[in-house]
């Protein structure tokens, strides 16, 4: 795993489906190596958010960076590639592959075979090598995305409400994990388990309705029910 | 058995079985399903693989036909070289119609290759008619000469020749599906943005997919071209546009013997069934019927478990619980 290069900075993002205008005057920063969350009830726009900055929306204004590179207008590809990952809500990963032919196709994607990085974090993965994409629990889809977005060093990770729906168990060993990858990647984070965000993330935005409503930096307030106000 | 001999065996096996036929079955027949396995074998791919339902297919192997009989019929007489005009017209053909097709995705896929088809067909039976012939086509047998490989003297010259082409293709899309490039075309299938999310170039991936196929598409009308000395117009006529996306069906989308199995079934019924009983198509569609109705995986993707079972193959592992 790589160390950071910059920061992730929106700012002041609108992003519209159409004529449905769905994020207005975001700004949030990401630092260097950190976690940030970013907190909000369903349909306050955190997918959006993440979407936008993987690529895969064009903001009508507003502009993404990481450290000094504009991210706007590159394509999805592109930004995977620079080490921008985006791990998305679904939980669908390619279902008629294995989870070694999941693997390789982000290796071959990254030149980065080295798995057993992958397999520190999610040890059940390496006995699962062979086990379609289809036939995995919820938990081991999870493992497996993250996992595979961890190949190939990169330098941001996106993701997207990757404990919801886990069993308690599976969404403490997740916690750990961001816990180790603080540091090593610049994380945002779009979660609703307020526990794990208060165990894991520096930093906290809250959305609602598309506007960043508040930005907690304060580690006892992130900890504490404070949050749990903006959901 | 070691994995590298199963791997052979799983080419060589079925196809092995097709040559014993050879001495008990027609000709012609052993011949028609080796083309027309070559030919679905491109489908599948399309289909099972990436996700393209085409009925367009008759326009690709026209391309290849009418590249070997252009040069067959006009410049020289070697069937190899034609064969590799005919694969090289397919190739460039697909890949100039792919940079726009591909962008489309299903329905509108499958009827835009529907028009080109139809477009082709319009082109070789009136708009190139001086150089293609129109509706009397190009005839070629007798200015190809033999080959050390591909002997049109002897009766079977050109059966082996068939089969080793049918072996060739075959393996490479039985290696196609272990490699990297084969799971990307399988994700691409599943979900396109994921693929762009691991960094890939999706629209690459089904351009190549596309062009690939295709050219295999081409080969199987050279083949046809070669065999018959004879390529028209109605190589590329929509009437047959459904025809390989039913053998693809009906012998199982995206397993590997299923083109092979699906074209003996097909192939069997046009030449062997219509010698006793008329309006094969009808048979057909009945089976069609029948094997969606039996759970939609065609013959050999609903034989296939069976074997399993009973050849003590690897099963699939069951679902883990969370």
């Amino acid at each position: 795993m790589s160390h950071h290069h910059g920061a992730l900075s929106v700012e002041g993002l609108h992003v519209a489906y159409g004529e449905a205008q769905v994020l207005f005057d975001v700004h949030l920063t990401v630092p260097p190596g950190g976690l940030v969350a970013c907190v909000g009830r369903n349909g306050a726009g955190k997918t959006t958010l993440l979407r936008t900055i993987a690529g895969f929306l064009r903001p009508r204004a507003g502009q993404v960076r990481y450290g000094d590179v504009d991210l706007v207008g590159r394509k999805p590809y592109e930004l995977a590639r620079m080490g921008i990952r985006y791990v998305q809500q679904d939980k669908r990963v390619f279902a008629d592959l294995t989870v070694r032919e999941n693997l390789r196709l982000a290796s071959s994607a990254t030149g980065d075979w080295d798995w057993d990085a992958v397999f520190r974090y999610f040890p059940r993965l390496k006995a699962l090598l062979d086990r379609k994409g289809g036939y995995l629990s919820g938990g081991e889809r999870q493992m497996l995305m993250i996992g595979r977005a961890l190949l190939g060093r990169p330098k941001v990770l996106l993701v997207d409400e990757p404990t919801e729906g886990l069993a308690p168990a599976v969404v403490e060993q997740l916690g750990g994990v961001f816990q180790e990858l603080k540091g090593q990647a610049t994380i945002l984070l779009v979660e609703q388990n307020l526990p794990l965000v208060g165990r894991v993330a520096d930093k906290v935005y809250a959305v609602k309705e598309g506007r960043v409503v508040a930005e907690i930096t304060d580690r006892e307030a992130i900890r504490s029910a404070a949050v749990e106000a903006y959901l | 058995m070691n994995g590298r001999l199963r791997w052979w065996a799983g080419v060589l096996v079925p196809f092995a079985l097709l040559a014993a036929g050879r001495w008990v079955l027609p000709l012609p027949f052993v011949v028609e399903v080796l083309i027309f396995s070559v030919y679905t074998m491109a489908c599948n791919f399309l289909l099972g693989r990436v996700g393209f339902i085409s009925f367009g297919q008759p326009a690709y192997l026209a391309a290849g036909a009418y590249g070997t009989a252009f040069y067959l019929y006009y410049f020289g007489r070697d069937p190899l070289v034609g064969i590799l005009v005919g694969l090289a017209s397919g190739a460039v053909f697909s890949a100039l119609v792919g940079l726009v097709f591909v962008r489309l995705r299903s329905d509108y896929f499958a009827l835009v290759n529907l028009a080109l088809a139809v477009i082709v067909y319009h082109l070789m039976q009136k708009v190139l008619a001086p150089i293609t012939k129109g509706d009397n086509g190009l005839w070629f047998l007798d200015r190809m000469s033999s080959t050390p490989l591909l002997d049109l003297a002897r009766p079977d010259g050109f059966v082996w020749f068939a089969w080793l082409v049918a072996v060739g293709v075959w393996a490479l899309y039985k290696y196609l599906d272990d490699t990297v490039f084969g799971a990307c075309c399988l994700a691409t299938k599943t979900n396109e943005d994921k693929v762009k999310f691991l960094g890939y170039h999706d629209f690459k991936v089904r351009w190549t997919a596309f062009v690939l196929a295709n050219t295999t598409a081409a080969l199987a009308g050279s083949l046809y071209g070669v065999y018959f000395g004879f390529v028209s117009p109605e190589m590329a006529s929509a009437a047959r546009a459904a025809d390989p996306v039913v053998v693809t069906i009906l012998g199982g989308t995206g397993t590997l013997y299923g083109p092979l199995v699906g074209a003996v079934a097909f192939v069997g019924m046009k030449d062997l069934v219509s010698g006793v009983v008329g309006n094969w198509e009808f048979f057909v569609g009945l089976l069609l019927v029948v094997i969606m109705l039996a759970g939609e995986r065609g013959i050999w993707g609903t034989l296939e478990p069976w074997l399993r079972r009973r050849l003590v193959w690897r099963r699939p592992a069951p679902a883990l619980q969370e």
